[in-house]
């Protein structure tokens, strides 16, 4: 299960990212705090497949689906 | 003398920060290309500068790339005696990880550090306080707890900076000792979980008004009415104040050649100069009345939420949500157009916005408009019987530029992917706290946009102006007709030809390269009609009357929709992208097409 799979209010938790992610890309994300372990709540989905809104530690973030696509979660 | 500069990451208050130590004196240094700004000030005989907020050291961007690598030099340079890591009291954990690598960096460069947690009112608001002994400890360097909005501990931390400096602190060894960026990550999170207070009553407030503002109807619905309200501010809300800049420069022009008498000293001062200068003074108070509204959407908060809700379409076409209020805006003026495409963070799509916006029907087109369309269709001519064919022709135009600009943007996505000084930006968009904003930097926002103009694309329009009106008003006494420009029309005669135009169109569309409304003024002109700009009915008639083929005037609407005939725009282009060639090449390849349309309907309709 990606981040791209959350549901609206659902709960989980980061896992790993996806090795297909660039390394700067990759290492932007973990400063932003999408590190293993860490729980995320999904805030908000937008209609046509639009990018998404999560709640993770103090923040929270709107992400692409080929970005959320590789964020991986347990 | 000794400097100090603050850095943080972004919607920490850093900017109101240093707007309350510096007061109202700024300077502000741009690099060609890139929205990087290092703003500059003065306290007590200190030099304070501003560095953009940054989420890390690692960049993503060229932007980025810039930003990181002038702090570099700075931290790096003899003169620097304090860095101040600004925190956000409130969200102590993300600020942290961007100011536990600025500390390690100073460190490293054997410079103090400070940390500034700012916007501790709210902190205290929710009930909470923060041991700032204790996490001072932890971290090694003083911690000042303040709230550059409220005021709060401000009056302590200007009075220590100066001690600071005499005295400085031990620059935090442990920091200099080679962290690995997991373990820095990890301590952020410890030290936040310590003393940082519940993150979900912060959120909890933010969570509650999204609900609204990003709701699929409601938030739709808040969406257009804020984009209205932006539109009509530009369009409506800042023509007094272009008037009135027009007036002052008619008035001065009036006063100086009271003293001048009749004869071409007074021509020259009317016309080259006043009109000159007036010519790309008048954008100013638009990109003022532009920049002021970006400015409070965006440190409101509401700014990163219309990108979310824009991302989705607009990115089928290359374009960043971010792309919205830059083209709509376009439809006003593409000057502040394009300046307010500055807050897109992706260089490449920064560069497709700003190379497309000139393709959106501004205002300046409509008199264009409005002749030709009355020329070519009665007003009493009906579509279906309800749809005035006059208003539909309008709104014909008005697509045909969007949809234009569309595609360019898709072929420009295509062509530049490879480019690798171009690297895109992922869609991670971090959605701020809701806050008042504060008027002291909007205000600094505000000038320094005015001033930027003046001072990077006032000159090139200035002399491209006065250049024109050589051509028109010489041999003197002589009329526009007879003109070098008038003799230049003849000779290139045979370029608009294949258009279905003679070259009293060509004189009057070499000179709409001032400005595009021009256009009518000068034909009016050459048709012997003065004053056609408030007797556009007169023109038209007369144009008319003199046989203006629907082919061939029709190729010149959708000529005026593609051609980029207006001098601002070049200027602004050459100042935002930092490169003239792209700026010119731009005007050179929108004119050919522009060009190849109207030849290609001239032809067709006949």
């Amino acid at each position: 299960m990606t981040l791209w799979d959350l549901q609206s209010k659902s709960h989980a938790c980061i896992d790993s990212l996806s090795d297909t992610l660039s390394p700067a890309v990759a290492s932007r994300l973990s400063e932003m705090g999408f590190t293993p372990g860490q729980p995320v709540i999904c805030i908000r989905r937008s209609p046509l497949q639009g990018p998404l809104v999560v709640q993770l530690g103090d923040c929270v973030y709107s992400l692409e689906r080929d970005i959320a696509n590789k964020i991986a979660l347990s | 003398m000794k400097r100090i500069i603050l850095v943080g990451k972004p919607n920490c208050g850093k900017s109101l920060l240093f707007n309350q130590l510096t007061g109202l004196r700024q300077k502000v240094a741009n690099f060609p290309g890139v929205t990087v700004e290092l703003k500059s000030g003065q306290f007590k005989d200190l030099e304070v500068v501003d560095f953009p907020g940054t989420y890390s050291l690692h960049s993503l961007s060229r932007d980025e790339e810039i930003a990181i690598e002038k702090l570099n030099e700075a931290v790096h340079d003899e003169h620097t005696a304090l860095v101040v890591c600004v925190l956000d009291a409130t969200r102590m954990e993300r600020s942290l990880v961007f100011a536990l690598q600025a500390q390690a960096l100073a460190a490293k460069h054997n410079k103090p550090v400070v940390f500034a947690l700012n916007m501790i009112d709210e902190v205290h608001r929710y009930g909470y306080s923060i041991d700032t002994d204790a996490l001072s400890q932890k971290l090694g360097s003083p911690v000042f707890a303040l709230s550059a909005k409220a005021l709060t501990g401000i009056a302590e931390f200007k009075q220590a900076l100066p001690e600071l400096v005499a005295n400085p602190p031990e620059p935090a060894k442990e920091a200099a000792e080679s962290q690995s960026e997991k373990a820095l990550i990890e301590r952020a999170r410890q030290l936040s979980k310590e003393f940082g207070i519940n993150v979900d009553l912060v959120l909890k407030n933010q969570n509650r008004i999204d609900t609204f503002l990003l709701n699929n109807l409601l938030g739709g619905v808040a969406f257009l009415a804020i984009m209205f309200f932006l539109f009509q501010s530009i369009f409506t809300w800042a023509s007094p104040l272009m008037d009135g800049v027009e007036y002052l420069i008619g008035e001065m022009a009036i006063g100086v050649t009271a003293f001048t008498g009749e004869g071409m000293l007074t021509d020259f001062l009317n016309d080259a100069i006043f009109g000159g200068l007036g010519s790309f003074l008048v954008f100013v108070p638009q990109i003022m009345v532009l920049t002021l509204i970006i400015g409070l959407l965006e440190d409101s908060g509401y700014l990163a939420r219309a990108a979310l809700i824009c991302h989705k379409p607009l990115s089928y076409f290359g374009l960043s949500g971010r792309s919205f209020i830059p083209y709509l805006s376009g439809h006003a003026c593409a000057i502040p157009a394009i300046m307010a495409a500055r807050t897109i963070e992706s260089p490449r799509k920064r560069l497709i916005t700003m190379l497309t916006i000139p393709l959106m029907s501004c205002s300046a087109r409509l008199p264009v408009y409005a002749l030709l369309i009355a020329v070519l269709i009665p007003s009493d001519s009906y579509f279906l019987g309800i749809f005035n064919l006059q208003g539909a022709a309008f709104f014909g135009l008005y697509m045909f530029g969007i949809v234009t600009a569309l595609i360019v943007s898709l072929i420009l996505n295509r062509t530049t992917a490879k480019d690798k000084t171009l690297t895109d930006m992922p869609f991670i968009l971090e959605l701020p706290t809701y806050r008042l904003p504060h008027w002291k930097p909007l205000f600094h926002r505000v000038i320094t946009a005015g001033m930027q103009f003046i001072r990077r694309a006032g000159p090139v329009i200035f002399f491209i102006s006065l250049g024109i009106w050589v051509l028109g008003y010489f041999p003197q006494g002589a009329g526009l007709k007879d003109s070098l420009l008038g003799q230049i029309g003849h000779i290139i005669e045979p370029i608009f030809e294949p258009l279905g135009l003679d070259w009293r169109y060509g004189v009057a569309m070499i000179m709409s390269f001032l400005a595009r409304e021009v256009f009518v003024g000068a034909l009016g002109t050459m048709f012997g009609i003065d004053g056609a700009d408030e007797n556009i009915g007169g023109l038209a008639a007369n144009i008319q009357a003199d046989g203006l083929t629907l082919g061939a005037g029709i190729g010149l609407l959708l000529f005026y929709v593609v051609a980029l005939q207006c001098v601002a725009t070049v200027a602004m282009l050459r100042a935002e992208t930092g490169r003239s060639r792209i700026a010119w090449g731009l005007f050179v390849a929108y004119g050919v097409l522009a060009y190849a349309i109207a030849a290609l309907v001239a032809n067709v309709i006949g």
